[in-house]
């Protein structure tokens, strides 16, 4: 299925909401948006292709649960793209999956990509947002890849066709990846009008626009995939 | 304080990202039961007028193109059946066909324990790269010579002397003796990498230190047969050891009935009790790291057949084949490998005087290839091939290779 995601479209509407923000006075309050992405077709975890010209068994591997989506605000304030730092996250190669399968990281994060299995994986990309090789290493090693630019990045293991990952790389920190029961929470989200979306494995994605009042409080946001 | 600086940057950094349009993976249906996996390939390559790269089924490995779809079917946790069917055919030369390549039964009398058998027609056990001779796993388009080039030998028809043996090095891919099938027809490789064979197979091991296979199938390495009727058995095993995950050795070995019955019917009784067999040792290692990936191989085979007239064909007919290949990925999508190949021959006395049984052949394949897509691979090489025989020939030929799988 053809789709196209586009992960960051900076918001003309936001230089208004943050104009307005920029006058002297009392700070106004930030939100909580959570809410629940509902997943109807949850996409099947791949098995390993079969094995016709394999000797014996099939391989130690073990299916995740892919019911996570990645939920992020389309447009966001501008100081969100200054907040920085040294960040770094992991994805593991363990029992032939990537752990986690998706990753969701700010722009400039080091991801690192240790091996857990006792035997070799070879972890690359020919995404365009980065595209990498990292060669093939053993257990106990690790190699790390940094994140320059925002976008998709598709990872696979080219020892082990059925391996493979998302990690979603973002300009701003207004993003969550669904827990086990898909919900999200985003903090500190200033007042203004957003569209947020909820992505899904590349196959499914839904938008919708919300408020955040002066006030600051609780918004809820759900989406529903199909 | 919003810095209209700030989107226009993100303006910039900001591209949709396209998703893959093509599945990356097999399809899973049945509840997970049923998976199935496809790959497709074209290749092609200028004519091999001195047939260096035709394979047994009577056409150039280069110049083919072939789609085949493979299934697993699981039914518990003790047994699957597996199968693959393939379409091929030569590019611009004759019929294509469509035939079972594989069919059998993978039973797993301990799920807990690293230990099944396959019955049925199953893959063989003996060396490594007939796992790996398609798609992804081969960096290049052609194949070993021990596991394709076609000696003078066959199965159906047999020299009545060495002269007759002689009379034929250097025309594998098209003999004719005079006991036995008198039809001019093709020769056998060392190993026939491309059918499999009909039997069982234990296995013992997964991803551990040690595996070891053992199988009795019908046939042998240079012939496999898939009906067992009428023709001998072979047993075969293979023995690996990976003492640190970057390195990988194999011991192979083989011993099956290489004639078939229309010809051991044919000779008289004393004949039908001479030596009928083929008997081979393989060793293979593999060692990777980082971007590299280094294999070798090395096949000894010898065929044992009825001495008929003088001159005598004495002893067993051995043949060695070895081959080192690298593969070396540049950047992400891009590779470069290089194999190097030597197929020798032991020596036999005639009237003329003492040659080897065949012609030996050296060959060199270099070239690469480039991810369209994750499972879309362009792979471009160049072979050289040298024939010793009495007219020594060489031949160049560049190649080109689209490959898909899912």
């Amino acid at each position: 299925m053809r789709r196209q995601l586009a992960l960051l479209v900076p918001g003309v509407l936001l230089l208004l909401i943050g104009g307005a923000r920029d006058s002297p006075g009392a700070a106004p309050a930030a939100a909580t948006v959570r809410g629940r992405v509902e997943i109807r077709n949850p996409v099947a975890s791949p098995e390993p292709r079969p094995g016709i010209g394999d000797l014996g068994v099939d391989p130690a591997y073990q299916p995740m649960d892919r019911r996570r989506a990645v939920v992020y605000l389309e447009t966001a304030p501008q100081p969100a793209f200054e907040e920085g730092g040294e960040m770094r996250a992991t994805m593991r190669q363990e029992h032939e999956t990537f752990v986690p399968h998706v990753l969701a990281i700010r722009v400039g994060t080091v991801v690192d990509f240790p091996n857990a299995d006792p035997f070799f994986h070879n972890v690359f990309s020919l995404s365009k947002t980065r595209p990498f090789d990292l060669g093939r290493y053993a257990r106990g090693h690790s190699k790390a890849i940094r994140f320059d630019e925002p976008g998709i990045v598709r990872v696979f293991c080219d020892i082990h066709s059925h391996m493979s990952a998302f990690i979603l790389v973002f300009a701003h920190r207004f993003f969550a990846v669904t827990d086990d029961q898909g919900r999200y929470r985003i903090d500190r989200v200033p007042p203004g009008t957003y569209t947020m979306t909820a992505w899904y494995e590349g196959v499914s994605q839904q938008s919708r626009t919300f408020t955040v009042l002066d006030e600051g409080g609780t918004v809820d946001v759900d989406f529903s995939l199909r | 304080m919003v810095s209209a600086c700030a989107c226009l940057l993100l303006a910039a950094l900001a591209r949709p990202v396209t998703a893959q349009s093509l599945p990356t993976g097999p399809i899973t249906t049945a509840g997970g039961r049923l998976t199935i996996g496809g790959e497709a390939s074209a290749s092609v390559s200028p004519s091999d007028e001195y047939y260096f790269d035709y394979s047994d089924y009577n056409y150039n490995l280069l110049r083919q193109v072939r789609a085949d779809a493979a299934a697993v079917l699981r039914l518990g946790d003790r047994l699957a059946l597996l199968g693959d069917i393939r379409v091929e055919g030569p590019v611009g030369e004759g019929p294509w066909t469509l035939r079972p390549y594989a069919l059998f039964a993978r039973i797993r009398p301990w799920p807990r324990r690293a230990f099944d058998v396959q019955a049925g027609l199953i893959p063989p056990v003996f060396g490594a790269f007939s796992r790996r001779a398609y798609g992804p796993y081969n960096p290049l388009i052609g194949f070993p010579l021990a596991y394709q080039y076609l000696t003078s030998l066959r199965p159906d028809a047999l020299p009545a002397s060495a002269d007759d043996l002689l009379r034929m090095r250097g025309r594998g891919w098209l003999t004719r003796y005079p006991v036995g099938s008198l039809t001019a027809d093709h020769g056998v490789p060392l190993v026939d990498g491309l059918h499999y064979q009909t039997g069982v197979e234990v296995h013992a091991g997964n991803n551990d230190p040690i595996e070891v296979s053992a199988a009795l199938t019908a046939g042998s390495l240079s012939a496999p047969r898939v009906s067992g009727a009428g023709s001998g058995a072979q047993v075969s095993g293979r023995f690996s050891y990976r003492p640190v995950p970057s390195l990988v050795l194999g011991l192979s070995g083989a011993r099956g009935v290489f004639l078939s019955r229309s010809v051991t019917d044919v000779l008289g009784a004393a004949a039908q009790q001479a030596s009928n067999d083929q008997r081979a040792l393989g060793f293979d290692a593999e060692y990777s790291h980082g971007h590299w990936l280094v294999r070798t191989e090395g096949v000894l085979s010898s065929w044992r057949i009825p001495a008929l007239a003088a001159p005598f064909i004495d002893g067993p007919l051995r043949a060695f084949g070895i081959d080192v290949e690298g593969r070396y990925r540049i950047r992400p999508g891009l590779y470069a490998a290089l194999r190097v190949d030597h197929l020798g021959f032991s020596r036999v006395a005639g009237s003329a005087g003492e040659l080897p049984w065949d012609a030996p052949v050296r060959r060199i394949e270099a070239g690469g290839g480039y991810s369209l897509q994750r499972n879309i691979l362009l792979k471009v090489a160049y072979q050289y091939n040298r024939r010793d025989s009495s007219y020594t020939r060489t031949s160049g030929l560049v190649s080109a290779q689209l490959l898909f799988w899912f």
